[in-house]
């Protein structure tokens, strides 16, 4: 019993120590050395995810904590990854708390939002805030990418949450 | 309406304050502290720059380690393929050591002619002083859509200061932008924030400036200058950071520049110390 307990929270703790694992190491989940325009923000895809069908699994403070680990690595000025983040919790939770049943569908449009929301804060203070410029295109790209590949993750997700974590649907 | 509204309400209270089980902090809360810290960092009040490099320095060692097994599987496959094609290798280091036995006895004329050229124009022999050149190892490569750069494993310690130059076998790859006790940020010439005089083969002055691509495009050419392909490329050291004549690639027709060294594949780099930068940049 107390095995299985461990194991279970082992399963449990898998898309947190994804996130930070993926904000801390130089894991390339942009992919952006094979196709140079392919560029994909895969920690808000994971968030989402999970914030909308486990919450308990992506606790806000772990969350906050991977967000400046995340600045810190890719020089950005610290704070703002996690506020990108923490919009993504927020949209999620109030999804969350707004409706009955999801589909991958309702879930990709949602989430759609929560990404808008969240760029918008990102980019705005980093433009008004930072030295740091960016073009339009780098960020439309990465949007559509991120977008594009959010259901293929929910799926691959979703097998990992029916086979590992056990399915408790919002 | 008014059951509507109330839900709308419910809800987004709930979204931003809710707390109890996993959730020990409010999002509300932590999106305050964010923001405060954002501030801090971002006004740079005095006490947070020595904080922030402290940060810095243990994240990017921790990265650092993060990343072993990244690196690991590649170096096996390499390690292994190389073994296996040691007979052709040998072949092809002793086609090359004939090649270079050729062109030795040309280096020294070269190296002469280079030296007065450089006296001719001014400038300081890049090689002059080899204690003020640091060597460093690549920390992290982590590849930003955002932000090109790397961390290198010498800081303030090893004498390095933002804006120094850094070369990869006397080729350009970048400048140094944040410097920590241990540590330092390294942005390189593809970034979309990399601004760099330089000069054409011709004598044509440009400015190289980073694409967010793997090719920078050359801008502020002379009027009706036509951008032939297999241009040669120089720092032209107009601003006082980088040393004159250091190599940077090869102009492609469409007015890009194919760096010398990929910036995808740094381990090592060196950072020439007794280039000062001029100001804050």
């Amino acid at each position: 019993m107390a095995k299985s307990s461990f194991i279970s929270k082992i399963y449990n703790s898998g898309p947190l120590l994804l996130l930070y694992y993926l904000c801390i190491s130089e894991v390339d989940s942009n992919l952006e050395k094979m196709f140079e325009i392919f560029t994909l923000n895969f920690q808000i895809i994971l968030i989402y995810f999970w914030v909308l069908k486990r919450p308990e699994i992506m606790a806000n403070g772990h969350v906050f904590i991977a967000g400046l680990i995340n600045d810190v690595v890719m020089g950005f000025p610290l704070g703002i990854s996690s506020l990108s983040y923490l919009i993504i919790i927020f949209v999620g939770t109030y999804v969350r708390n707004k409706s009955v049943n999801t589909t991958i569908a309702s879930d990709w449009f949602t989430f759609f939002m929560a990404m808008v929301f969240s760029n918008i804060l990102f980019f705005s203070l980093l433009n008004n805030f930072s030295e740091l410029s960016f073009t339009l295109n780098k960020i439309g790209y990465n949007m559509f990418f991120t977008l594009f590949m959010f259901p293929i993750f929910w799926l691959l997700f979703n097998i990992y949450q029916m086979t590992f974590i056990g399915n408790r649907d919002a | 309406m008014s059951v509507i509204r109330d839900d709308f309400s419910i809800a987004f209270r709930s979204a931003l304050l809710q707390r109890g089980g996993a959730q020990k902090f409010s999002v509300l809360s932590l999106i305050f502290l964010a923001l405060v810290i954002f501030f801090l960092d971002v006004y740079g009040i005095k006490f947070t720059k020595p904080v922030r490099g402290l940060i810095n320095d243990v994240v990017y060692r921790v990265t650092y380690l993060a990343s072993t097994p990244t690196r690991f599987f590649p170096q096996v496959n390499e390690d292994l393929s190389s073994f296996f094609n040691v007979k052709a290798e040998n072949e092809r280091l002793k086609a090359e050591i004939e090649k270079y036995k050729s062109l030795e006895l040309n280096v020294e004329f070269l190296t002469d002619e280079n030296k007065n050229l450089q006296k001719i124009l001014e400038t300081e022999y890049f090689n002059k002083n080899l204690s003020n050149i640091v060597l460093a190892k690549v920390l992290v490569d982590k590849n930003s859509p955002f932000l090109k750069s790397i961390i290198i494993n010498k800081g303030t310690r090893a004498g390095i200061l933002k804006g120094m130059p850094v070369t990869k076998d006397n080729y350009l790859v970048g400048r140094v932008v944040e410097t920590n006790y241990l540590s330092s940020r390294v942005l390189l010439l593809n970034d979309l924030n990399s601004r760099i005089p330089v000069t054409l083969d011709e004598g044509a002055q440009a400015i190289l400036s980073g694409s967010g691509l793997n090719k920078p495009i050359l801008e502020y050419l002379p009027e009706d200058y036509e951008i032939l392909e297999e241009i040669n490329v120089f720092a032209s050291g107009k601003d006082g950071i980088f040393s004159p004549g250091t190599p940077i690639g090869k102009t492609n027709g469409a007015g890009e520049v194919m760096l010398f060294v990929d910036p995808n594949q740094l381990s090592f780099v060196t950072v020439n110390l007794s280039v000062q930068t001029k100001g804050n940049l």
